[in-house]
């Protein structure tokens, strides 16, 4: 049974990658985009990282999916289509071949190096206190440090905005 | 010979339908608490909601249809049904259809974690609070699809004030929810109403109640928060390119968003199913639940509308800041060693 | 099981998907049908349409956005952090602090420059 879920929801995330890369219109391919990403936190959940599925959907489909969208609809010409993707892809173009090494080389590497069990492995329920406590008690420093990461992150990111709003009604003071 | 055979197998599968369709967990999703006191819920929160504006603005509201017009949003779902679904010139319409869709199914999908009783719930989920965060956090880009899919300038700018407005309200909702988690040591929903037995906490986290309570009213575009539906101003806001039944799920979504975030409201701080047992716990979460959304409706007609500025900036940083300030105080709250009174 | 409630919540969005879309499908078959160009040019208050309508409207907001990503990854430790926060030893309690105390510093920040351009 979760063999079938497995392939349902990779197949939806593939696909709708593929449709992200293809569509005709900016904001379908991020809506293809964001359904990705769901089916992402859908094999998150299959592999018992309930928490980390629900926060995929919070922070991507929630934050960086409307990031772009809101992007592509404010800085954009009028019709959203891509004017100069009127040549298909080639076969003389580098990109499917190194795809298709990519993918060979990953094939192989599966195939080659992954244990053989006629058994499917046990579903583990990663324990939502164990995470905490041992976040806490191993990388306690490492995410205070991530904090003044993500701190400076906003902060730059403010700034970067404020430098770009050259007109300014009255003369202020940096 | 053959024709006999296909008639077991058929058998079978009527008889296992017949099993789910009558199985305690599809009643719950389909009748109470789940579809059908979705839909009444909403219904009767549009008549109350209607009937208390009236009185607050010295009228009687609705009145004719049936006795003191309880049966006017009957009235309303047939007349919208019947009305055209006029699809906008240069609008996408199947987005639009799309997104209204999306939107109802995200606004209900919460209730499913929502404790009704002591084992009345649907699917008990050990990161129910963390679903509910996750679902609230798709709204904003829903919003923002329909208002720029209308291709209309009252409906996009009122779809980018509706994006803005709830991801500014957001994250003071989940920190300040943060207090309770830190209490009581889980994310399941039942678990934290069960641990309310001492103390409700609107009490001990009133500065989180506060908080989560003004971004309640923010996520759910209601005064004074409803600047992108703002009648005089937007008409209505991402919704005005909708009509007719695309309409009527629109409005359901925005209701049904109402009527869970008041579910969510009673479990979290008021107690949920807890209360003297002579009302069966069901009808304690429902009344709770329904005095709540009357304190938000007499909010909508007493207030008046905050500017989007003003709006945004209280969000980021003032609610913010209070919201990590009942951080600091569930943390002195806890060493001072009160920790035990909700510790399930 | 754990998979067992998602599932629940699979038939539910079901039920519901089913519902929206029965309601859809009435209103688009039942609904009057009365196609002509006054009735769908969109609304501008009766006005004929004048100008693009997806037009650079906030973008003077576009920073909350990107708090918006950074807070939402925040949140996501502070709820690891805070679920076990009553059985931890003390030391790590103070880094909870320390954590939540950092974060002051860019809403200090965006405080300060909002106060000080009226675009904000």
């Amino acid at each position: 049974m979760p063999d079938m879920i497995f392939l349902a929801l990779s197949a939806v995330v593939v696909a709708s990658a593929v449709f992200a890369l293809e569509a005709k219109e900016l904001i379908y391919g991020t809506i293809g985009l964001g359904v990705s990403l769901v089916g992402v936190a859908g094999l998150f959940m299959l592999l018992g990282a309930e928490y980390l599925a629900m926060f995929q959907v919070a922070v991507y489909v929630g934050a960086v999916v409307v990031l772009i969208l809101f992007t592509i609809m404010l800085v954009r010409r009028e019709s959203g289509r891509i004017v100069d993707e009127e040549e298909p892809a080639s076969f003389g173009s580098v990109g499917i071949y190194v795809a298709a090494l990519v993918a060979l080389a990953v094939a192989g590497a599966v195939i080659l190096l992954a244990p053989v069990s006629p058994v499917a492995p046990e579903f583990y329920q990663v324990q939502l206190q164990d995470l905490g406590r041992s976040l806490a008690a191993s990388y306690g420093v490492a995410l205070v440090i991530l904090g003044l990461v993500i701190g400076a992150a906003v902060v730059g990111g403010l700034t970067l905005v404020k430098i770009d709003r050259e007109e300014k009604p009255s003369g202020t003071t940096e | 010979m053959t024709q006999l055979q296909v008639l077991p197998g058929l058998q079978e599968m009527v008889d296992s339908l017949v099993k789910i369709v009558t199985s305690r967990t599809f009643l719950e999703i389909v009748i109470f608490p789940g579809l059908l006191n979705v839909l009444l819920s909403v219904a009767f929160l549009t008549w109350l909601e209607r009937k208390i504006i009236a009185r607050v603005q010295l009228r009687i509201g609705p009145l004719y249809a049936g006795i003191w017009g309880v049966l006017q949003p009957i009235a309303d779902f047939v007349k919208l049904l019947f009305k055209e679904m006029i699809s906008p010139e240069l609008a996408d319409v199947k987005l639009l259809m799309l997104c209204a869709l999306g939107l109802m199914m995200l606004a209900a999908a919460p209730i499913v974690t929502i404790p009704f009783g002591e084992a009345f719930v649907i699917a008990n989920m050990d990161i129910g609070l963390i679903f509910v965060f996750a679902v609230m956090s798709l709204f904003p880009s829903v919003l923002l699809l329909i208002g720029w899919g209308s291709n209309s300038k009252y409906s996009f700018l009122g779809g980018l004030r509706s994006l803005f407005q709830q991801v500014a309200y957001e994250i003071p909702m989940w920190l300040s929810v943060l207090g309770i988690v830190m209490l009581t040591g889980t994310l399941n929903l039942a678990e934290i109403v069960r641990a309310q037995q001492k103390v409700w906490f609107v009490i001990p986290q009133v500065l989180g109640f506060a908080v989560f309570f003004t971004a309640a009213l923010a996520e759910l575009e209601r005064t004074p928060f409803d600047l992108p539906e703002a009648e005089t101003e937007l008409v209505m806001g991402w919704m005005t390119e909708l009509s007719g039944a695309a309409f009527m799920v629109g409005f359901m979504a925005m209701y049904t968003k109402f009527y869970v975030m008041s579910a969510l409201i009673t479990t979290l701080f008021l107690g949920g199913w807890l209360g003297p047992a002579i009302i069966p716990e069901p009808i304690w979460v429902v009344l709770k639940t329904f005095l709540v959304a009357v304190v938000i409706v007499t909010i909508r007609g007493t207030f008046p509308r905050v500017r989007v500025d003003i709006l945004l900036r209280t969000g980021w940083m003032r609610l913010l800041l209070l919201a990590l300030v009942n951080i600091v105080v569930t943390v002195i709250l806890i060493w001072l060693g009160l920790g035990w009174v909700w510790r399930v | 099981m754990a998979l067992g409630s998602w599932s629940l919540v699979a038939i539910f969005e079901l039920v519901i998907l089913v519902t929206t879309v029965s309601l859809l499908a009435f209103g688009w078959l039942m609904g009057a049908k009365g196609k002509n160009p006054i009735r769908d040019a969109p609304f501008e208050s009766g006005q004929t349409r004048l100008g693009e309508a997806r037009l650079r409207y906030m973008m003077q907001y576009y920073p909350y956005l990107i708090m918006y990503v950074a807070f939402d990854v925040i949140a996501m430790f502070l709820f690891t952090w805070g679920l076990v926060f009553a059985t931890l030893p003390f030391a790590q309690e103070y880094l909870f602090l320390i954590f939540v105390a950092i974060l002051v510093v860019p809403l200090w920040y965006a405080l300060h420059i909002s106060g000080r351009r009226d675009l904000w």
